[in-house]
């Protein structure tokens, strides 16, 4: 073992002086999990806008306004709203840049929905917010459509009367409207979203993607030895043949742990991706490395020489990669190929991710994609050793 | 010294090595032992089997039949105890370019159990002894050919090995760094240390080794030391003629001649085994121009290693 840790060690340090395999284990996916997430991704962050809000009015109509949409708003965190002490305040906050939009109620407002006579709420928005205005908007036409709705209430209620009713009695009227419920009600539901975001989904693929790259740099750098002349020095050592592929093992092994690490620390803090439960994430990605080193070494061992291998796993990685739906989502494709894409890791490793998104998910939700992806490393793994040891024990 | 090297146990006993490669027979039934501060010489052209019987002997190639001991030890593909003995340097350069020479040296030196403040002393020691302690810390890669091949036997040695196995440690390499191999591999002799060495440079056998196994096709053809193996063809000159022309037909009509023993042609001349070169030279002339071949040069040279191998094989050495 001690011997298997020598040459593993020796391995890792040539790795990390030739820069190809930093490019290939981290920089490359990292690199492209970004841009395809800044291309294709859209945006994953929360809607969060700032509204400026001024009440000339200071009616209890008003109040209702304040307390009603833009509390609404508040409180499901998709708005901040800074009260302004006047309209031009409101107005210069936008201009400021430090509100998105701003909304104005005019003096006399109230008064004159009372009396049934016209009156305009504004709206002042950034240009730069379009959005952010059309939601205030929204905002502002619901609670006129409420406000009139308790106006043709009472006038409903005024006109079945046989004599005009009292002050008194259209305030009560009115106090009721207001107070009625509606009979229809739309109730958010919380469900178990299981949705990984575009940015997760593309940091997710890369990395998968490029770890049959990294993974085959132990079976590689066997094939290597064996072309610049160093296997037979380490088969003359009193090391048993078995500490050679070992080693070779435990340099992928190692090397594949370390990129999947970082790349998910990485993508989790400077692109915002969400992988979900830890735990979770590192089973995936101890399966997930395990089944890339076993079907790398099963396809290198194939081949005789390090150039031959190293074309014939890029054919694999690639046509895995595109099966296994690292580039698209698989959902759009023929119901076929979402069953063919069972074969491939990759499909197993996204699969599991897509469980984690999930709030509640954590580690015992992914006993099928794990057992899948040890599965798949355990048995071509299991070939390519075996054929790997051939490589050092020449007959 | 001989009389020692006569009684002790012999550091390597190789006995009826067999080794095929499909139908193509590489080894066939090579025996040989090296008795401790010997050095011993396999001495025959490519191809001849001399790899292939070393990478039997250092455990690297699975054999067909045979037995190999070292230090008493039997040696296999899979022998841990025995390797331990075993020093070995390969034809090829077997060192990682992306690693400084002491790195090199500690990789190796780890794998053959050294550790700690022996394993830096040894590598010092080795550095020191092959004279790449100013350029230790460099990557190999920017290293000359001959320093590449000088820390190629440092490693060999780092074990403080019984018996050193050199796989024609000189192919590729320049005059100087030749012969400073050469030295190298004779100060390891004269320390005490059992040396396998094998080459297709006669001159190389016969400065260096205390005996020599001629091999060729895969078998020992005769083995001893200069002085027996010279003896097997008599005392007889060589005498290498320069020629174009009939070169098979005048090699036929010499040897004819009383006092010729072996005439054998090859590609741009004829070599000729003689009893006594100078007094025969004017007939050999003679003889040749009349069968239709042109003389262009004569050599006339004293038995050595090619004159036997010569003898033994038909052919020779660059062959």
């Amino acid at each position: 073992m001690r011997a298997a840790l020598v040459i593993a060690a020796k391995d890792l340090r040539q790795r990390l002086r030739d820069r190809t395999a930093i490019v290939v284990a981290v920089i490359a996916p990292f690199g492209l999990a970004a841009i395809f997430s800044m291309l294709l991704g859209g945006t994953d962050d929360p809607i969060s806008f700032t509204y400026a809000y001024a009440d000339a009015d200071g009616s209890e109509i008003t109040a209702g306004l304040r307390e009603g949409g833009l509390a609404a708003l508040e409180e499901a965190g998709i708005a901040t709203v800074v009260e302004a002490d006047s309209p031009d305040a409101a107005r210069d906050l936008v201009d400021d840049g430090e509100a998105d939009a701003a909304l104005i109620v005019p003096s006399g407002f109230g008064a004159a929905l009372v009396a049934g006579q016209g009156a305009d709420l504004e709206i002042v928005g950034s240009t730069d917010a379009g959005f952010a205005t059309q939601v205030l908007g929204a905002v502002a036409e619901g609670f006129v459509a409420e406000v009139e709705a308790v106006r043709l209430s009472v006038a409903t209620a005024a006109e079945a009367l046989a004599e005009p009713p009292s002050p008194e009695r259209f305030a009560e009227l009115a106090e009721r409207a207001a107070a009625t419920s509606s009979p229809i009600r739309v109730e958010p539901v919380a469900v178990d979203v299981r949705q990984m975001s575009s940015t997760t989904f593309y940091a997710a693929s890369m990395a998968i993607f490029f770890l049959f790259f990294t993974a085959q740099f132990g079976v590689l750098s066997l094939l290597a030895e064996r072309r610049v002349g160093t296997l037979p020095r380490l088969a003359a050592a009193p090391i048993p043949s078995w500490s050679i592929v070992l080693g070779k093992a435990i340099g992928s092994f190692v090397l594949g742990i370390v990129a999947m690490a970082v790349l998910v620390t990485a993508s989790s803090f400077l692109l915002g991706a969400e992988w979900g439960n830890p735990f979770g994430v590192a089973l995936l990605v101890l399966g997930a490395v395990l089944s890339a080193m076993g079907i790398t070494a099963l396809i290198a061992t194939l081949a005789r020489t390090e150039e031959q291998a190293g074309g014939w796993n890029s054919i694999v990685a690639v046509t895995m990669g595109i099966l296994g739906g690292t580039f698209f989502d698989l959902g759009q494709g023929p119901e076929a190929l979402a069953i063919l894409s069972r074969i491939t890791p990759h499909a197993w490793f996204l699969e599991g991710l897509d469980i984690l998104s999930a709030p509640s998910a954590g580690p015992a939700e992914l006993a099928v994609p794990v057992a899948f992806l040890v599965g798949i490393g355990l048995v071509t793994g299991a070939i390519g050793l075996a054929r790997a040891r051939s490589l050092v024990v020449r007959r | 010294m001989a009389t020692d090297r006569a009684t002790a146990a012999p550091i390597l006993a190789c006995s009826e090595l067999r080794k095929s490669f499909g139908d193509r027979v590489a080894v066939d039934g090579v025996s040989f032992a090296i008795a401790p501060s010997e050095t011993y010489g396999l001495l025959g052209p490519n191809g001849a089997g001399k790899t292939t019987t070393i990478s039997m002997i250092c455990g690297t190639l699975v054999r067909d039949g045979g037995t190999v001991h070292v230090a008493g030890q039997p040696v296999d593909v899979g022998a841990v105890e025995a390797k331990r003995h075993i020093g070995y340097v390969p034809q090829d350069l077997a060192i990682y370019p992306e690693l400084s020479a002491r790195e090199n040296l500690r990789f190796f030196g780890q794998l053959y159990g050294l550790g700690g403040a022996d394993l830096k002393h040894r590598v010092d020691e080795i550095l020191e002894t092959i004279g790449l302690t100013d350029r230790a810390d460099e990557r190999t890669d920017g290293f000359s050919g001959g320093m590449k091949r000088r820390l190629n036997i440092g490693i060999g040695l780092l074990n403080r090995p019984r018996l050193l196995v050199l796989d024609e440690p000189t192919v590729g390499v320049d005059p100087q760094s030749r012969n400073a191999i050469l030295a190298s591999v004779e100060e390891l002799g004269r320390q005490g240390m059992a040396i396998l060495y094998t080459t297709h440079y006669m001159e190389e056998a016969e400065r260096l080794c205390d005996r020599v196994g001629i091999i060729d096709s895969g078998q020992i053809k005769a083995e001893g030391t200069r002085r027996q193996l010279v003896g097997l063809i008599g005392q007889k000159d060589r005498v290498d003629l320069t020629a174009s022309g009939e070169l098979e037909a005048a090699a036929d009509a010499l040897r004819g001649l009383d006092g010729v023993d072996e005439a054998t042609p090859h590609e741009g001349g004829i070599g000729i085994l003689v009893t006594d070169a100078r007094s025969i030279l004017p007939r050999l002339l003679e003889v040749v121009s009349a069968a239709g071949a042109s003389v262009n040069g004569v050599e006339i040279v004293e038995p050595d290693l090619e004159a036997v191998f010569l003898h033994l094989t038909g052919r020779a050495l660059r062959d």
